[in-house]
Formats: C-alpha cells, structure tokens, sequence
C-alpha cells in the first residue's frame, strides 16, 4: 500500500548527498531493505525509486539520497513538513549474524550499510568500516562510523595517491575478519570480486527499478546460472555468485 | 458483476499480463479484479533477456523482459495450483516462437482456467522475427488451431505495432476467437549518446501510450465480440474513456509497476461513473451448454 507520510526532516549532508526522515512506526526493517519513493505525482517521472532504510530508530527512518539524475533531483526538492508517499519495505533482509564483519563502503553505498552498522551495534556485534568517495567532503557520517565501528578507515581519491576503498584493504588482515558486506558503485563491486577474498563477501546490489516488488521481472541480476530478481530475491547477494556481464 | 464470454466476473477491471506475476503476491488484490491475465507463458522455460530490462521513458517505460517464465510444465505443476485457489478469474497468456506452441500449450493447460489470451506480438521465430500479429494469414492459422484444442474463452492479444489491429482482429475472429485484447505495447527505443547505441529496445506502455490505445480500442468497436481495451490507465476515469471507447472490460498494466493496489482504486473510482451503454457483444459467442460458472 502506498503510504502517505510527512518529511520531519531534510538534511544536506554535502551539495549532492541529502537526507530525509520519515515516521513510520508499524515497520520492523531489516538491512537491506528498501522502500519505493515516489518521486511525481503526475505521471512524469513515472516510476518510484528504490532508497535503502539507513537508519530505523524509535519508528523515524532515515534516508540518505545522492542527487544522481531526475528523479532524485525532484526528491532533493522536497522539504520537511511536505508529503512523501513510500512504499515498503520491500528486499530480503539480512540476518545480522554474529560475525566479526568488514562492512566497505564505496560513495552512496554507505547508505544501507550505515543501517547494517547500526543493528550490529545495536546486537554488540563487532565490525571494522572502510567508507571511501571521490573527495573528503562526500565522505558522510564520519563522527557516527567512528563511534559505533571498532576501527574505521576513510579514504578518497583526493588523498593518499588516490587511495581507493580496495586500495584500503591491503592494509587490513582481511583473513581475520568472518565476513565482509559491500556497497557501492557496480565498478567497486566487480573490481571486489576480482579480488577473491578469503572470506565470504556479501554486495548490496543497487539497480535501476520496475516494480521493486517482485511483480515485472524488470531487475534481473545472474546469480549461480540464473537470472534472480534483485527486489525480491536480494538486494543483497553473495559475491562470488553474481556474474556481472550477463 | 457482469458477464462476457457467457461467464461472470466481479467487475470489468482486469490485471494486464506481465505485471502481476501470477497473482500469488498481491492476493487481496488478485481476490477482487475481475480477471487475471498471468505473465506470458511459452512451451518451454525463459530465462529472459539481460538488463538493462526496463528503462523509464516521458511518463511511462520500455521493458525488455523477454518472456522470462517457467515454461507451461511446470506452470501447470507448480503454480497454477496455487493460482485455483485464488477468487478471480484465471486467463492464461499464451506466447510462443512458432505457431504449433499456441495450440500445445493452450493443450496442455486444457480446461484448469477460464480462458487463454493468445499473445500475437512475439516475433515468430520461424518467419524471422515478424510477429505473429502482424501477419493476418499467420493470426489467423494461430487462433484457428489453437480453436481446435479449447472451448473456453479465446481472446486474442493484438499487437498495434507496423500493422492494423482492425485487419487482423476481423481475421482472428473469423478463426474463432471469442475476444479481443489490445493494446500490447508499442516498439520503443532509447538511445546511449556515449556509447552510439541503442541501451534498450522493448515494448514501451504507460501512460504516454494511452491516446493511441484509446484510438485502437474505439477503431475495433463493434466487432461483436468483446473488447479487453488497455494501454496506459491510471486512474477510473481512463477505465471509463475505454468503456466508452467500446471496451467490455480494462486491463491495468504499467500502473501496478507504481503501486500493486492500483487496480483496487481504479475499482473504486470506476463505481463513480454511470454503467456504460452496453454493447451487444457483451453476449458472447460462447454457447449455453459450454458455460462455465463462477466458482
Ligand atoms: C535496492 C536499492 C537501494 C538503493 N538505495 C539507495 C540509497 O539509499 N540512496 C541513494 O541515493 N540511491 C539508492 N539507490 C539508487 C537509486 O535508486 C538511484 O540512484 C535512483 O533511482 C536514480 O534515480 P534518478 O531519477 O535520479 O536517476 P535517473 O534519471 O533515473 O537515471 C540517471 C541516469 O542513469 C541512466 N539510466 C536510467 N535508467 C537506466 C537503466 N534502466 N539502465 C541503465 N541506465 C539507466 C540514464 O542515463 C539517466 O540519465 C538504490 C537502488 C536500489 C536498487
Ligand atoms: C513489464 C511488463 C511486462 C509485460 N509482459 C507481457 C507479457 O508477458 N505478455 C503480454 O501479452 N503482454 C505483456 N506486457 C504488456 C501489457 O500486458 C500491456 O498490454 C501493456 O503494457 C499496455 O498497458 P499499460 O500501458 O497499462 O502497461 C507487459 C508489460 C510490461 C510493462
Ligand atoms: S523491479 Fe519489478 S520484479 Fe524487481
């Protein structure tokens, strides 16, 4: 069902990258998780957009949304005390394990994992952070990483010759950790896989949407042989079984 | 409640193929339209095309889906099950890449659902890639022999595309067809100005189309068999302008992509206006002895 809900808060974290803060108590979202924005209510832009649950407190959800083309710009638009209509959650969940996790972060990619972050703190859960973007001001969030991660690393292409967030996990013990969970750019994602880490690596997939509700078959992604529906059967899959040519 | 096709159904608001699955998702949604077209289902299992398979386009969308369906097996083991036990009525969207498919799937489905909507607009494989639906001899062979395998309703889904749907529906009703859908999508394209080419090619729907579908639905008015009219309907009153147009009954496609209750609201909306002036062929071809009751 549609929900219409109120803006209580629009935040600009830097000149792209903003926040909005809805309550929606009756939901219990799971990383991973997402919700379909509607952008217009005129037919144009038609579709919704998927934005993942960044944050779930006390039924105020938070989204952090970077301005990539029209429709995010019209959301960028809106103000609090405006509607917004949302539909959702929608995605499997993850099942925060309790694991010694590596979460890395490429640009927008932090969104959900901010969330995942938050219920692992939450289940004193232990987790290092690597968070990396083009420059230091698109790094968002970075006191909060730094209070709830045992370790966090920040990187940009700006310092360090150009360090980029795989760059950062050579200087980790990658072995040490149980599990790792990434999200960002497909670019970061393939170059990832390309590394083979000696641990289970888990992508938070982010695509262009039909439906994102498993109806249109319209988000394909090839996992183990077979098309699956990133709405529905993920966003969230394992790594080494994502073929990203196909 | 109304009834075409010498059957009844709740009410004259439809759920498009390829937009809802098989109904098993949304089920209150799938308990109160009037009818269920399910995803295209062809011999054997689709695996569909790769993405990008949808692109969104001035107020609507092109998708490239490919016909990704289990095949009609294992629909019939799996799947259409389940959808029996759903409160709707249950027409099966039959597509195929030769026109032997038609009637072996519509075969082998027999007499578990309430009808067929024969999909036209694939390409035939055989003929190089022309749909079947712009061929009207080839229409015609398709509807006739998948004639000869059903006695339910057989609606015949046209495609608007390089072709006149008039032309092609007055064949395939001469071939025995019961109803006409329409319509399916138009060609579209999108284009990739970095890399010079094409990002997708597929079937474009919404609400961009709905002028054209509304102007197909009232050219075909009056066939004497019953018109299923869809193209771009969001809200009641487009359900009306269809009605009025010369369609028995909507199918809502591409709004379900917005919101999976949209068809409940066009329901409501829909109540608002007054009954269209019925048409006659809303007696249907189907004879007395081969109706099939609501359950
Ligand atoms: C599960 C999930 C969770 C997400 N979470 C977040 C989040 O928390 N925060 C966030 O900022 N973003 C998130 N995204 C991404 C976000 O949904 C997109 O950035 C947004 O939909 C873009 O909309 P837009 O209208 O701004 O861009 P558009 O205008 O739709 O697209 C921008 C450009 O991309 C190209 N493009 C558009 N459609 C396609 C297509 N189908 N195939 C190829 N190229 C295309 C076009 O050239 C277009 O100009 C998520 C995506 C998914 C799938
Ligand atoms: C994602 C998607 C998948 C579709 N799949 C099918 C299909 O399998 N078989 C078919 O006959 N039509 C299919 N269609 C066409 C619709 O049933 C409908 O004819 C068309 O989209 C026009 O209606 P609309 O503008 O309301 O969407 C599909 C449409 C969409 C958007
Ligand atoms: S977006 Fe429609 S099935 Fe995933």
């Amino acid at each position: 069902m549609v929900r219409r809900v109120t803006i209580k808060k629009k935040e600009w974290f830097t000149d792209d990258i903003f926040g909005l803060e809805i309550y929606l108590p009756d939901i219990d979202p799971q990383p991973g998780q997402f919700f379909q924005v509607r952008v217009s209510t005129t037919y144009d832009p038609f579709l919704n957009r998927p934005i993942s649950v960044a944050s779930y407190k006390g039924g105020t959800m938070l989204m952090i949304i970077r301005v990539l083309g029209r429709g995010t710009k019209i959301l960028s638009q809106k103000e609090a005390g405006e509607d917004l209509r949302v539909l959702g959650p929608f995605g499997k969940g993850l099942r925060v394990k309790k694991k010694k996790s590596l979460l890395i972060a490429g640009g927008i990619g932090v969104a959900p994992l901010l969330f995942l972050a938050q219920k692992m703190h939450g289940k004193r859960i232990e987790f290092d952070f690597v968070y990396g973007a083009k420059r230091e001001k698109d790094l968002i969030k970075k006191s909060h990483i730094l209070q709830i991660a045992k370790h966090a690393i920040f990187v940009t292409e700006q310092d360090r010759g150009k360090m980029t967030v795989l760059g950062a996990l050579d200087m980790l013990d990658v072995e040490s950790y149980d599990i790792a969970y990434a999200c960002g750019p497909k670019t970061m994602l393939i170059e990832l896989q390309k590394l083979n880490l000696p641990i289970p690596v888990y992508a938070f997939c982010e695509d262009f949407l039909g439906c994102g509700c498993g109806l249109c078959l319209g988000c394909a992604i090839m996992y183990k042989g077979e098309y699956k529906r990133i709405c529905e059967d993920g966003p969230v899959f394992e790594l080494k079984g994502i073929s990203f040519d196909e | 409640m109304m009834k075409l096709f010498g059957i009844t159904f709740k009410n004259r608001v439809f759920i498009a193929s390829g937009v809802f699955g098989f109904g098993l998702k949304y089920k209150k949604v799938s308990n109160r339209v009037g009818a269920i077209f399910t995803k295209g289902i062809t011999l054997e299992p689709r695996k569909g095309n790769a993405p990008p398979r949808v692109f969104e386009t001035a107020s609507g969308l092109i998708n490239w889906v490919g016909l990704e369906n289990p095949g009609v097996e294992k629909f019939c083991k799996d799947i259409l099950p389940k959808m029996k036990k759903l409160r709707t009525r249950i027409f099966v969207n039959v597509a195929g890449s030769e026109v032997i498919d038609y009637e072996r799937i519509v075969e082998r489905i027999g007499g578990q659902v309430d009808g067929f909507e024969l999909n036209i607009s694939c390409p035939n494989v055989k003929k190089g890639g022309v749909a079947f639906g712009q061929d009207p001899k080839i229409a015609a062979s398709v509807v006739a022999r998948a004639r000869t395998k059903t006695k339910l309703p057989l609606i015949v889904k046209l495609t608007p595309n390089f072709c006149d749907p008039l032309r092609i529906a007055k064949v395939c009703i001469g071939a025995g067809a019961d109803g006409i859908s329409l319509i399916n999508t138009l060609y579209g394209m999108v284009y990739d100005i970095e890399r010079k080419k094409p990002l997708i090619t597929g079937g474009l729907s919404g609400p961009a189309i709905k002028p054209f579908a509304l102007y197909c639905v009232n050219r075909l008015r009056g066939l004497g068999v019953p018109i299923i009219g869809m193209g771009g309907i969001m809200t009641g009153q487009d359900a009306y302008e269809f009605l009025l147009a010369g369609a028995s009954a909507v199918a809502i496609g591409s709004a379900i992509l917005r919101d999976p209750y949209a068809p409940l609201q066009i329901i409501k909306e829909l109540k608002k206006y007054p009954p269209p002036p019925s048409s006659p062929s809303e007696r249907g071809r189907i004879k007395e002895g081969e109706k099939k009751e609501y359950k």
